[in-house]
């Protein structure tokens, strides 16, 4: 394989493991936001602590998509 | 123009879809020091976090400083801001003591959302924390601090309550342990600095291509002609991004500093 063609190779794979990072944060992200607007909805003097939360919730969750952000530009 | 938009210096209009630099990672370069003093090496990144610095320092002068009986509206804001971090964030997340993490939890969050918000300042266009250094810097202050209160409040139990859990099976203790020590004192500095540098760096990346491509596509029209057409989408989207990064900017101002009230927090009532 020329350097050029393994090059284009691990960039395409690199693509690839970040979509594939992007995954689970994107599900977990899903559920942390609805359970929240459901906890919101059905406790509404509780919705700040439950926004609190809720942004707590993603930013640990993102964290994983972001790290395959990161990779993807180091591989 | 080309010199100012570093990434899309060489694009084939003719042929390319998008302008992206050859090769990405020449973003994250250093940049060439314009003077030194002394060994210190002043760049633009540089001299945008002194002007961050100067711009914190300004809206807490003049939003809080006494003597208007009556407080003007930007009094209020800053005010309103500082209140915000003060109940909301430290009392409200730390607890009655927390009152003592608030000045530092305000410097953290004035000075990051100052510097995110050079991200979308028109002639800036900068995000100073997409420079992994100033991200870095301030998460290993919040693990200077949180380590040292853990000690400071629990003594040496802080430690052999992380490493040997009282309240796990204890078949299971040593694998928790190791868990919540590498997640504690490894991995929470790192995912803190890097959620914010990941998601300046994405912002600004996204902003550059798609604006860049944008306005280099329309304004060489006069080359390739209907060809230019490509650039009005680029820019579109670019312009939806661009908002979207105003509130990415605020959001993760705010979650930099929620989530260091919540690591010292963890040191302060370690059994919660």
């Amino acid at each position: 394989m020329t350097p050029e063609a393994a090059d284009v190779l691990k960039g395409a794979i690199a693509l690839v493991g970040y979509g594939l990072a992007a995954v689970g944060p994107g599900i977990g992200i899903g559920i942390v936001v609805g359970n929240a607007i459901q906890a919101m909805a059905r406790q509404p003097e509780a919705a700040g602590m439950a926004r609190t939360t809720m942004f707590l919730g993603i930013a640990f969750t993102e964290a994983l998509a972001l790290i395959g952000f990161v990779l993807f530009f180091i591989a | 123009m080309e010199s100012v938009i570093l990434a899309a210096s060489e694009c084939d209009v003719s042929e390319e879809i998008i302008c992206a630099p050859k090769d990405v990672l020449e973003l994250f370069f250093f940049e060439d020091a314009l003077f030194t003093i002394g060994g210190f090496n002043f760049t633009r990144t540089v001299f945008l976090i002194f002007l961050a610095m100067f711009i914190v320092l300004g809206l807490l002068y003049f939003g809080l400083r006494k003597g208007e009986k009556v407080p003007s509206k930007f009094a209020a804001a800053i005010e309103s801001l500082v209140t915000f971090v003060k109940e909301d964030i430290a009392i409200g997340i730390i607890g009655p003591e927390g009152v003592k993490y608030a000045p530092y939890l305000l410097a953290v969050f004035m000075f990051v959302i100052v510097g995110n918000l050079f991200e979308v300042t028109p002639l800036i266009n900068f995000p100073i924390t997409s420079r992994m250094a100033i991200p870095l810097f301030i998460s290993l202050v919040t693990w200077v601090i949180f380590v040292f209160v853990g000690f400071k409040k629990n003594g040496i139990s802080y430690l052999t309550g992380l490493i040997w859990p009282k309240s796990v099976p204890i078949a299971l203790r040593w694998l928790v342990g190791i868990i919540e020590f590498v997640s504690t004192f490894l991995l929470r500095p790192v995912t803190l600095a890097v959620r914010l540098f990941a998601n300046l760096v994405a912002g600004h990346l996204m902003l550059t291509l798609l604006l860049a491509s944008g306005w280099i596509f329309i304004s060489s029209v006069g080359d390739i002609g209907a060809r230019a057409i490509i650039g009005l989408p680029w820019f579109v989207f670019g312009l939806g991004i661009y908002l979207f990064e105003i509130v990415v900017a605020v959001l993760q101002a705010y979650i930099i500093t929620l989530l260091s009230a919540v690591y010292v927090q963890t040191s302060v009532h370690p059994e919660h």
